[in-house]
């Protein structure tokens, strides 16, 4: 990292609304080493807040260390970047002021559980940020709740007594106490039942629309992509391959066949339609709108 | 974090010393350890060097990964050899200390030109057998190493002990390392997400800052294992009933000339120990 190449921020017009600005970032795992291995290239991604942003690609494309250079689990190397207006290439950021704003769930996060009961393992992030003792309770209370956990029912148990499904929940309620602005998601219905999946996304969704709370999401199941997000990163080789809304993307039907990516069901469905002239609104997406946007077609041509 | 831990360190290469068999190396590396400590002088010490950079240099493993080794009993090493400097008499009544410096009545610290001598002699020896024994593990893989165990403790069978399970044990314990490294390494980040601080604080707060890691690490632990006896038990898995091996180990011309050469160098060395102080050569050798 040279000096010519860090850039500050008022010579990059960070757009007013940004949550996540990076502009040229580096990333190069063992640099000094024989065995550096380039993660990221040149990144310039901005994500504003509010947005619902999925990011796919391939393992070792480079999502999962992006993901992590914005709760600064990763530090910038070279480049910039900005997150809710807090600098990170900047030498020494505020990393418990950012971490309470940015919540990140891990993959398979029941793995980290481990307080004597639900609700002191829920309380764990608001006591590293020294929310007030009276509050916490509460706090954790409405985390509980919003992730369907009766709070009385749980609170003493153990949650190495709760099922996979319930454990995955008490460790989503563990981030989404703090109220975080930024939602960062790897895989979050990764060996989950179905039912567990819908509930999980219908959760993030909802805080998305309600809350305002921005989602960035990596997945592999390109249906739940499809969806759920406003706006698709595709990762290849350390860089941004695409950028777009997802109905966008999915019509790229032989790019995505080229970077070993699925093109979920409703999408390949919908395009093909499109080819047999029957163009449906962007904004159709799961089967039910789908079916009903067919329906009132079909209705539209036999008057 | 504890990217660092190397165990199972091996080096992937073909060489003369990597071709060889397991069991071969197993045993001459024991003979080396032993060898090391009846090993008195600075002149067969350097024997011993020039004899050690000949197998790495014919093992093709850069010395950099075996000087590595090292590393991790710096402490020690530095610790005994300072130790020695400190609390070595003289070799006699006669010698004189090199330097004494009494800070009050009835104490002194003495440093004799023994003390140093000695010292050197066992910083010598420990960084001998930890690069010793570290040819071993960087030319071999763990699995073989495991079988080399295995084979080599085979006469224990006669007094019933499970030798094979035994064996079984040492490769589950290494094949686990690396994952459990890896799980460390991801609670880590999940802990440090949600606010956990492991830099600040005294002691008494670092300590209990481990607890969110350690908890699901020991968790994490069981449910591996637990898979584990399941996996095994589902495939109808049953210790040493005549088992056989996907790889048979194989005495061949390399492990013959190897030994030959290794036990010749430690002959040289036993017979030097035990001529010391009979001939005029040999007492140099010893001074």
């Amino acid at each position: 990292m040279s000096k010519t190449e860090k850039l500050t921020a008022p010579d990059l017009q960070i757009p007013q609304n940004s949550a996540i600005f990076a502009k040229g970032l580096n990333f190069t795992y063992n640099a000094k080493s024989n065995f550096a291995k380039h993660a990221l290239t040149n990144v310039d991604i901005n994500i504003d807040k509010g947005e619902f942003v999925a990011i796919v690609g391939h393992t070792g494309s480079g999502k999962t260390t992006f993901v992590q250079h914005i709760n600064a689990l990763i530090r910038v190397q070279s480049g910039y970047l900005n997150v809710l207006g807090q600098d990170l290439s900047a030498r020494k950021p505020d990393l418990k002021a950012l971490r309470k704003q940015v919540g990140m769930v891990f993959q398979y996060p029941e793995y980290q559980l481990f307080a004597d009961t639900v609700l002191a393992d829920v309380c764990f992030g608001l006591k590293n940020f020294q929310v007030d003792k009276d509050k916490q309770t509460q706090m954790a209370k409405e985390a509980l709740e919003l992730v369907g956990l009766e709070f009385d029912k749980v609170k003493e148990k153990s949650p190495f007594d709760l099922s996979g499904g319930e454990k995955r929940r008490v460790a989503l309620a563990g981030v989404l106490a703090m109220k975080p602005q930024i939602l960062v998601l790897d895989e979050p219905t990764a060996g989950l039942d179905p039912r567990g999946k819908t509930e999980i996304l219908t959760l993030v969704k909802r805080l998305n629309k309600e809350e305002g709370v921005t989602v960035m999401m990596v997945s592999h199941d390109m249906n739940e992509v499809y969806e759920n997000a406003d706006r698709v990163l595709v990762f290849r080789d350390g860089g941004v391959a695409y950028d777009m809304p997802p109905r966008e993307l999915f019509r790229l039907e032989d790019e995505i066949a080229s970077m070993n990516l699925e093109v979920p069901a409703m999408a390949a469905f919908c395009n093909e339609l499109e080819r047999q002239g029957f163009v449906l609104s962007d904004g159709c997406k799961t089967v039910d709108e789908v079916l009903a946007a067919v329906v009132a077609l079909k209705e539209a041509r036999n008057v | 974090m504890f990217r660092d831990v190397t165990f199972g360190q091996y080096y992937p290469a073909s060489s003369f010393v990597h071709s060889m068999d397991a069991r071969v190396k197993l045993l001459l590396t024991l003979l080396f350890l032993v060898g090391i400590f009846f090993v008195q002088s600075f002149v067969v010490y350097g024997f011993v060097a020039v004899f050690l950079l000949t197998v790495i240099f014919v093992s093709r493993v850069p010395l950099r990964s075996v000087l590595r080794s090292i590393k991790g009993i710096i402490v020690l090493l530095v610790l005994t050899a300072v130790i020695n400097v400190f609390f070595t008499k003289g070799a006699d009544a006669a010698e004189s200390p090199l330097w004494a410096w009494s800070p009050w009545n009835g104490f002194t610290i003495e440093i004799y030109v023994n003390g140093l001598k000695t010292a050197g002699k066992i910083f010598l020896r420990l960084v001998l057998l930890v690069m010793g024994s570290s040819v071993l593990t960087l030319t071999t893989t763990p699995v073989d190493l495991t079988h080399a165990v295995e084979s080599l403790l085979k006469p224990l069978k006669l007094i019933k002990f499970p030798v094979h399970e035994f064996a079984l044990i040492m490769s589950l314990t290494l094949s686990f390392i690396p994952s459990l490294i890896d799980e460390t390494d991801r609670i880590i980040r999940a802990q440090k997400a949600r606010g956990a601080d492991f830099d600040t604080g005294g002691l008494v707060k670092r300590a209990k800052a481990f607890v969110p890691i350690l908890i699901p690490l020991l968790v994490g632990g069981f449910r591996r294992a637990e898979e584990l006896a399941n996996a095994m038990n589902s495939r109808c898995y049953e210790g040493a009933t005549k088992r056989t091996c996907m790889r048979v180990m194989k005495l061949g011309w390399r492990d013959a000339v190897a030994s030959l050469l290794v036990v010749a160098f430690f002959a040289g060395v036993f017979v030097l120990y035990g001529m010391r102080g009979q001939w005029n050569f040999i007492t140099w050798l010893y001074y």
